[in-house]
């Protein structure tokens, strides 16, 4: 049996490599996530491990320390006081907005200062801070920036004064995600302490003159008492704890599209087992009749699922190394920070890609195993294999009720709760049962669908359209597999679309809201000095100039953020929506409270509250309930006029600008950039841009996912040429008996290319109506007042390139009917 | 059609030459035939096992390309053709029926006796159609599928077929082959009846004398050479003549 098994294998080489490509591409995705995440691993661990012992021990503040959470001073010299310390040297971090060459600062977030200890830093170019008037920038915003040793950088320091600095080097932040992100200027511990105002340190790093580290690290945790003293080794291995969190994700993240990549090969492997064993009936029958048990039909088929399971598991081993590598590469060649070790299988990767490569194939054979053993012995004795008509089963019609009834109750309990992780969880379990559902309806329904997809097909391509769709509804449930292959990618990415077009269109209704304004001021460090805003009014160009000022402040005994807004802008430049009460007439002692407050607190409209600060007391008449998440204002807003005699003069926080109508926004933009030239901590943003890198920012993440479900289709345009190619080889005779009527190879080729192409819409119509279904369902779990928008071109554009991708699939199946010789064909039998 | 007049031929083969394969391993199938199929008549190619009866059809059918020789159909001379220009050919001029698969198993029988036609983009001739399905018999099973008719029903469906479009010429590769006397012999008779009534020319190879009976002309193979042949046969001067061949 085991040798019948084996040259049958070999005979069909073609097939075999086919049916191995799907579980091929399936443990290449998986593995090469394996070895993409262990490879970033290792590169962290072996820079983690260089930096550990570079330092003997590390002292950090305890969690809560005191002042600004940071170590004391007077830890620095208790250090240094320890016997067998040879240097101590502190680490300090604040914020100094750098200036960038256009005058402004750089960056959303302002540049921070810091000082580095001499053993950590890692200077690429240059030399390290010594002097007080010297600094060194980090390689990214050097680079960004275009400064290079030699040149002068200006930071802002605590107060908002311009400094001076002379740029000695560049160095790289390493792997500190915090300092990458903001960038950062370095300077001598002193000078660093000078301009960012920060008390203490961060951390002292200590190098020893003798003792062990753990000795070491046992005295010095004495000499500082309330902090935390590890060795270097043991704070290497905390960090890059830390980020093997960060890889884990990733990598969980990277696994589920492996998943799916998976599942869709499982379902284009127990397609192929199943056409197979139709085919070879006569084959499987003609052992039964010359002994061979029920059984041994069964194993041979496991056998050969085994087989080809473990052949595609190696071969997608080696692509997830190719991959993984390849991944690799790319985060080297685009310059990322991430440091990445030698490219490897590690044994833990090759278990689990054989593992998982193996037990899906032979778990998707299992049941066309069983089929096998069906056949009885006497149907080597028929001639013509019969068509096997399909009959839907009352069983079948049950079950796919009992999940369509489940599954559909689940999303309506998900859409009809209140927003929030339960729901899209329930919304998502209801999905994963409607699905199956189909899975289980899939024959039932894919009879009329294609009829439905290939209604202008078959008329537009006369006899072989008309042909090819009379094919593609023959076998229904081979049909049905094929395409509810395709199915699954088509509703992930339908489903994506439909979340990220409707993100879109909410987050922009948003934004009108929150933004009602074409230009928005803020400051990087403290608050806009009121100048700006009557520089801005006295321009004739700007229609509205909304101030937002704020101060914390104890409100009946708890801390919160009352502020204030320009008393003309309430209801015309920005009109807050309220629950309760309303902001018409608003002035003298009122305030308006944001809903989140009002609820936590328990006031209502009509309420006092009482606002303390700096000794004095303003009690206030709540007159209005805000809806939060469409209001720009604070928890407590009170009026200008009492704002000012409670608080004092404050700075604005943030400014709205609204230009004036017909006025071209280059004109606006440049009295607002005027008014703002001599502050170069207040940055302009206007909503376009920040629109505009919404916008970006939610087409990466669409098409990253969209990339990455790319395989799961790829593999199942694999399943619909093995189906095909298989059809084809079953339907030689008929191929024949067409070419001797007269159908030329051109329409051989065509009948089998609409076919394809009739499979593909199928797949991809059940696929969109799956996707716009649960990505409407999704988008109501996930915050009130969505605003949903079907993406139509996004899905016209799905269901084309299905169709098209299935015509592609057609290609070598139908090039090897069309080459096959008529006369070949009718003499085989 | 009297014997006197020169009748003209539909089907004409000159120095058949058709080799399989190269050098040590070359079978002469067919070994230079000379042949002559007349119009309106019904002939039967006979030969034992092996004798090249299915390859001389492929050849003169430009199924199949021959090795040397000429085949002409009608005025057309099929031997160096490309491939489209003899599936265009076949269309038109030229009508199949197999020994089995003839038929397609998801069309109806009356969409399978329109498939030649519809290839071809051609309208139905509604008289010839009734004709031939009253002929035929099969008015009743119109709308079934192949795998719901016997077997004799299914080559009725596939003559008929072959009739639709007025080739001018059938061939047919032993069409009772599969099939019991009695359903063997109404296909026959309805051959017979299609060359008389129709003016059908059938060119048809078959292994057995009683159904080479129904035939006006019978010729005979032997090892890819034309040898013999009988006209006006009768069983018995069939099996004679094989009896001798074999001999
Ligand atoms: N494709 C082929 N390759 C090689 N030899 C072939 C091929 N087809 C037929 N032959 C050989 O050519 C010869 C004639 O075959 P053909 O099929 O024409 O015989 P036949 O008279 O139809 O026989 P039968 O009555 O058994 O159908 C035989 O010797 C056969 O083995
Ligand atoms: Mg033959």
């Amino acid at each position: 049996m085991f040798r019948t098994t084996l040259t049958g294998l070999l005979a069909h080489r073609l097939r075999l490599v086919l049916t191995s490509l799907a579980i091929v591409l399936g443990v290449g995705f998986i593995a090469g996530t394996f070895v993409l995440t262990d490879t970033i691993d290792a590169g962290f661990s072996q820079s983690f491990a260089a930096d550990a012992d570079k330092v003997d021990v590390v002292v950090t503040p305890k969690d809560g320390a005191e002042p600004d959470g940071n170590l004391p001073e007077s830890a620095l010299a208790a250090v240094k006081a320890v016997q067998g310390v040879k240097d101590a040297q502190p680490m300090v971090s604040g914020d100094a907005p750098l200036i960038g060459k256009d005058g402004k600062v750089v960056g959303d977030y302002p540049t921070a200062g810091v000082s580095i200890p001499a053993s950590r830093i890692k200077i690429t170019s240059g030399r390290a801070p010594s002097a007080a008037a010297e600094a060194v920038l980090d390689r990214n915003t050097a680079k960004a920036q275009g400064f290079a040793p030699g040149a002068t950088v200006t930071v802002l320091d605590q107060a908002g004064k311009r400094q001076e600095f002379h740029l000695v080097g560049i160095f790289d932040v390493g792997l500190d995600q915090d300092l990458a992100y903001r960038g950062a200027v370095a300077f001598t511990p002193g000078t660093a302490r000078r301009v960012t105002g920060a008390k203490g340190f961060t951390e002292i790093d200590v190098i020893s003159s003798g003792p062990s580290p753990e000795r070491l690290r046992t005295a010095v945790a004495a000499a500082v008492g309330d902090a935390e003293a590890v060795t270097g080794r043991e704070h290497a291995d905390e960090v890059a704890k830390r980020n093997h969190v960060d890889t884990s994700y990733m990598r969980l993240g990277l696994l589920l599209f492996g998943a799916v990549a998976l599942l869709v090969a499982a379902l284009v492997i127990y397609n192929t087992f199943n056409i197979l064993v139709a085919q070879r009936m006569r084959e499987m029958a003609l052992l039964r009749c010359i002994g061979a048990t029920k059984r041994q039909v069964f194993g041979s088929i496991v056998l050969e699922s085994a087989v080809v399971g473990l052949l595609s598991s190696v071969l997608g081993l080696l692509t997830g190394l190719g991959l993984g590598a390849g991944a690799v590469a790319v985060l080297r060649a685009v310059g990322t920070d991430i440091p990445t070790g030698t490219v490897s299988l590690s044994p833990q990767t090759i278990a689990v890609g054989m593992c998982t490569g193996v037990v899906v194939t032979m778990a998707a054979a299992l049941l066309p195993a069983r089929q096998a053993t069906r056949v009885p012995p006497v149907a080597a004795l028929r001639t013509q294999v019969e068509e096997h008509a399909f009959r839907t089963g009352v069983v079948r019609v049950v079950f796919a009720a009992l999940f369509l009834l489940a599954g559909a109750g689940l999303t309506a309990v998900g859409v009809l709760q209140k927003p929030g992780q339960a729901a899209l969880l329930a919304v998502m379990a209801g999905g994963v049962l409607v699905f199956f559902a189909v899975l289980i309806l899939g024959p039932v329904i894919v009879r009329p669908l294609s009829g439905l997809a290939g209604w202008v097909p078959a008329r537009l391509f006369g006899v072989p359209g008309r042909l090819a769709v009379s094919n593609s509804r023959r076998n229904p449930k081979r049909a049905a597999t094929t395409t509810v292959a395709l199915t699954v990618g088509v509703t992930l990415m339908t489903f994506m679309a439909v979340l990220t077009s409707t993100m879109r269109t909410t987050v922009s209704g948003q934004l009108d809201q929150q933004f009602p304004a074409d230009y928005i001021l803020s400051s990087q460090t403290g608050t806009i000095p009121r100048q700006v805003a009557d520089t801005l009014r006295a321009s004739r160009d700007l229609a509205a100039v909304t101030e937002f000022r704020g101060k914390k402040a104890k409100v009946n005994g708890r801390e919160f953020e009352v502020g204030t807004v320009t008393q003309s802008a309430i209801g015309t430049a920005i009109e807050p929506e309220a629950s309760s009460g309303t902001m018409d007439g608003f002035g003298g002692s009122e305030v308006a409270v944001a809903d989140f407050v009002a609820q936590d607190l328990g006031v209502k409209v009509g309420d006092t509250v009482t606002v303390a600060s700096g000794g004095r007391k303003t009690p206030l008449k709540v007159v209005a309930v805000l809806k939060a998440d469409v209001s720009l204002l604070p928890p407590f807003t009170m009026a200008e006029q009492a704002f000012e005699q409670h608080f004092g003069t404050v700075g604005d926080a943030r400014i709205l600008v609204d230009a004036s109508d017909g006025v071209a926004p280059e004109r606006a933009r440049k009295v607002v950039d005027d008014a703002t030239a001599a502050y170069p901590a207040v940055k302009v943003g206007s909503t376009t841009e920040i629109r505009g890198q919404f916008d970006e920012a939610i087409d990466s993440i669409l098409m990253i996912v969209t990339g990455l479900l790319a395989l799961a289709i790829v593999i199942s345009l694999l399943g619909i040429a093995n189906t095909l190619s298989l059809s084809v080889h079953e339907r030689t005779r008929e191929s024949a008996l067409l070419r001797a009527l007269g159908l030329t190879r051109t329409q051989l080729r065509g009948m089998l290319s609409v076919e394809a192409l009739v499979l593909g819409l199928v797949g991809a119509i059940v696929g969109v109506v799956l996707g716009v279904a649960y990505g409407w369902a999704a988008t109501a779990t996930l915050t009130e007042n969505v605003s949903f928008r079907l993406p139509i071109e996004q899905i016209l554009i799905f269901i084309a390139a299905s169709g098209l991708a299935g015509v592609l699939a057609a290609v070598l199946p139908a090039r090897r009917a069309a080459r096959a010789s008529v006369v070949g064909a009718l003499a085989d039998s | 059609m009297t014997t006197t007049t020169q009748v003209r031929a539909a089907v004409v083969a000159r120095g058949l030459t058709k080799v399989y394969g190269e050098g040590d391993a070359a079978v002469h199938a067919l070994r230079g035939i000379d042949v002559g199929f007349a119009a309106e008549a019904f002939t039967a190619i006979m030969g034992p096992s092996g004798s090249g009866k299915s390859t001389l059809m492929h050849c003169l059918a430009g199924l199949d390309t021959v090795t040397d020789g000429q085949v002409i159909i009608g005025d057309v001379e099929i031997t160096g053709l490309n491939d489209k220009q003899l599936t265009l050919l076949r269309r038109e001029r030229v009508g199949f029926i197999f020994q089995a698969f003839n038929l397609l198993p998801t069309l109806t029988a009356e969409q399978n006796i329109l498939l030649p036609l519809e290839i071809a983009g051609r309208q139905a001739d509604q008289a010839l159609f009734d004709r031939v399905i009253e002929t035929v018999g099969l008015r009743d099973r119109l709308r079934h599928k192949p795998g719901e008719l016997s077997g004799g029903q299914q080559q009725r469906v596939a003559v008929a077929r072959a009739l639709i479009s007025k080739p001018q010429v059938i061939f047919a590769d032993e069409p009772t082959g599969n099939l019991d006397s009695r359903s063997g012999a109404e296909v026959l008779a309805f051959l017979r009846r299609s060359v008389r009534e129709l003016g059908q020319t059938i060119v048809m190879v078959t292994h057995d004398p009683v159904a080479a009976s129904y035939a006006d002309r019978v010729v005979f193979l032997r090892d890819g050479l034309l040898v013999s042949e009988v006209e006006r046969p009768t069983p018995q001067t069939v099996l004679d003549t094989l009896m001798a061949l074999e001999a």
